[in-house]
């Protein structure tokens, strides 16, 4: 139980070593060790989310038998790099009639709430940052910085387009927030605890051992889940604050330069941590669809792997989805989150629950091959 | 939690850390590469190329105070079914099962309720017919 | 030495930004200052080990209840407020005249004393202890009184919850003018 990077670094001989290093003070020896930890998953977290831009566009680019962007690097691969340096000079520009506090707070808001996130994220069984008792609760928790970040950078900005993405984007972040807790808490039912440690090692073992597969209310909750995610991340078909035919830009339409790349960059990056929650509560995260029982570095180095190949296939989905459908309105966004999904949700728990009890916890392979 | 558990809030504290450096450490690069001319129609805020009218600031419709209220009721809802359902396993594997679900049942019934009133009354409604709520108000 | 540290930064955090609460003119400012206390608040309760309670602030507080506010005060249009000329020094916003600062000041502090006071006594009485229990984890705990020796607060909880919800809506209704 709670395991963290440190105490699973703490058993290994080297270990011993380094704390030896550091004059047995294991306070800063785990400080270290979290620090780097922490700058190499935001290295590759931001990779992830700049690769992401570049993947968007030649995906689109594929999906509408165009070229996208082939000149910057092989393949058009570096083009990220080149966004991110002209994003670094381009001049900053502030309307005049902004609200200056706000407008410099926001993009810094959505950057905590999206890296706080991270800490929680379990790439494998044994690296995880920490693996809190309250895990996937606190993840729901801190990424509502997100939301009020979205409606600050809309209020500041005192223009009408970002004004109206910023209250469109708070409230729809806020209302789907209800169905995507409720599915997760039919997972938190099924697991019998919170923290991803325990939601990973129930899913271990075969395929079949994965929740999406555990009973037939668990396999909606990913669908209401997807649903509600891509909703919260303002991704298309539900994109309505930064609507582009009608609202500009929605809520930075008045960001320049590197603040609108911090928002894009959190965006980018939350659309991941997004993808890797829905890989490790109901894919079974790092565990590989077939048994295997090693306990070595390269086994967790092959788990995180697995962890990062289900959270990329979601995204790639994700993309797809975004140059398939066609935006919502309004009213149809709101009426589906309140009156179709969020029921289901409730119903969905209903049955999680009474599964739980009926079948005394077993899940559907159980009760089909009879195992346990 | 124990103290040793506490330690393990680090990671948190420490990726905030490194949002808000990574923030003013971007923002102190942008003031070096960045070019400086700024103009008074360059800070005007866009408005499709017109002059901007008015502040944007102004009343917003009531609806989204609604699913504010709305919200807020679920989530507290939801942070109360935590708890219960992180160890509703743990009591079904006791054998008190069935107390177990009652308990759960009669506290989303009530939560199924309560969005079952609002949808019938048309609170859900994001484009409100006047005159239905207003029937409805006698 | 991390849990000091924690401490320190949550109760700079809470400190500060309420009393930024209080000094700042312009309402929405004061909206996001009071989200600034109110993270700092769920850092102080992770000190405390109360893992569950910390988050659950974050959720409501954080997640919900500044949220609303910023839409009820964008009901009005979020304008900057207009402080009255009578302010302490042009810091404290208009809340009356010197003579209700002044008053004010004196009860507060009264207050104070006493609850210091009082709860001196009762913390030299009690000397604090860990008490050891058989829970895993905090919300293990908290699951099993809500589900045994509260279980009649938390059904209650979901009517009151529904009462809530009712008024909202119930409020929130458009009415004829007049």
């Amino acid at each position: 139980m709670n395991q963290t990077i440190v105490s699973y670094l703490s058993q290994y001989e080297f270990y011993d070593s380094l704390l030896c290093l550091f004059g047995n003070n294991e306070g800063l020896l785990a400080f270290v060790i979290y620090l780097l930890v922490a700058l190499i998953i935001i290295g590759f977290s931001a990779t992830v989310g700049g690769l992401g831009t570049y993947a968007e566009r030649k995906i689109s680019a594929d999906l509408q038998a165009r070229m996208g962007p082939n000149r910057v690097g092989p393949y058009g691969l570096l083009q990220f790099l080149a966004d991110g340096v002209k994003m670094l000079t381009k001049e900053d520009i502030m309307p005049f009639t902004a609200d200056k506090f706000l407008f410099y707070l926001a993009p810094m808001l959505a950057l905590v709430g999206v890296f706080a996130t991270l800490a929680v994220l379990p790439w494998s069984n044994g690296f995880m940052m920490a693996d809190l008792n309250v895990g996937i609760f606190y993840l729901i928790a801190i990424s509502s910085l997100v939301g009020v970040s979205v409606f600050l950078g809309g209020y500041a900005s005192n223009s009408k387009w970002s004004m109206l993405g910023g209250m469109r984007g708070a409230s729809q972040i806020i209302s789907y927030e209800i169905p995507v807790t409720l599915s997760i808490l039919a997972i938190t039912l099924l697991a019998g605890g919170m923290s991803f440690g325990t939601i990973l090692s129930h899913q271990e073992g075969t395929i079949i051992n994965w929740f999406i597969f555990h009973n037939p209310f668990a396999f909606l909750a990913f669908f209401i889940y997807a649903i509600g995610a891509l909703a919260e991340t303002n991704r298309a078909p539900f994109d309505l604050p930064e609507a582009e035919s009608e609202l500009v830009s929605g809520y930075h339409t008045e960001y320049t330069g590197l603040r609108f790349g911090f928002f894009a960059l959190a965006e980018y990056i939350e659309v991941f941590v997004v993808c890797g929650v829905g890989a490790a509560l109901f894919l079974g995260g790092g565990n590989l669809p077939f048994n295997i029982q090693i306990d070595i570095i390269p086994l967790q180095l092959v788990q995180v792997v697995i962890f990062i190949t289900k959270a990329l296939l979601l995204y790639y989905v994700v993309i797809w989805v975004r140059w398939t459908l066609p935006r919502l309105r309004v009213d149809q966004l709101m009426s589906i989150c309140w009156k179709y999904l969020t029921p289901m949700a409730i119903l969905n728990l209903v049955g999680c629950a009474i599964w739980l009890v009926v079948f005394n916890g077993k899940s559907m392979a159980d009760l089909v091959f009879g195992s346990h | 939690m124990t103290p040793a558990q506490i330690d393990g809030l680090m990671p948190i504290v420490i990726l905030m850390g490194i949002a808000v450096v990574l923030f003013f450490g971007g923002h102190f690069l942008t003031v070096l590469l960045a070019p400086k001319k700024p103009s008074h129609l360059k800070s005007t805020p866009y408005e499709c190329g017109e002059e901007p009218v008015g502040s944007a600031w102004s009343a917003f419709n009531v609806r989204f105070y609604v699913i504010g209220l709305i919200f807020i009721i679920f989530d507290v809802e939801s942070v109360l079914m935590f708890p219960v359902a992180a160890i509703f396993r743990e009591l079904v594997d006791m054998g008190h099962g069935g107390y177990a679900l009652i308990i759960f049942l009669s506290f989303i019934s009530v939560l199924l309720e309560g969005i079952a009133y609002c949808w019938k009354k048309g609170d859900l409604d994001w484009v409100k017919s006047f005159q239905v709520s207003l029937k409805n108000n006698k | 030495m991390f849990i000091q540290l924690l401490f320190g930064l949550s109760a700079l955090l809470t400190v500060g930004c309420a009393i930024a609460v209080a000094v700042t003119k312009n309402i929405m400012h004061s909206c996001v200052f009071l989200l600034g206390s109110l993270l700092g608040i769920a850092g102080l309760y992770a000190t405390l080990g109360a893992d569950f309670v910390a988050v659950t602030q974050i959720m409501v507080y954080v997640g919900g209840v500044v949220i609303l506010m910023l839409f009820a005060v964008m009901l009005t249009g979020g304008k900057d407020f207009v402080s009255r000329a009578q302010n302490l020094l042009g810091l404290a916003p208009a809340m009356g005249n010197k003579w209700t600062f002044s008053v004010g000041l004196l009860v507060g502090l009264v207050v104070i004393l006493t609850n210091v006071k009082l709860i001196m006594n009762i913390a030299k009485a009690y000397p604090a202890k860990v008490i050891g229990n058989d829970f895993p984890s905090t919300v293990s705990q908290i699951g099993h009184l809500l589900v045994k020796e509260h279980v009649l607060a938390f059904e209650l909880s979901s009517v009151l919850l529904l009462g809530a919800l009712v008024g909202a809506a119930i409020i929130a209704r458009p009415r004829k003018q007049g």
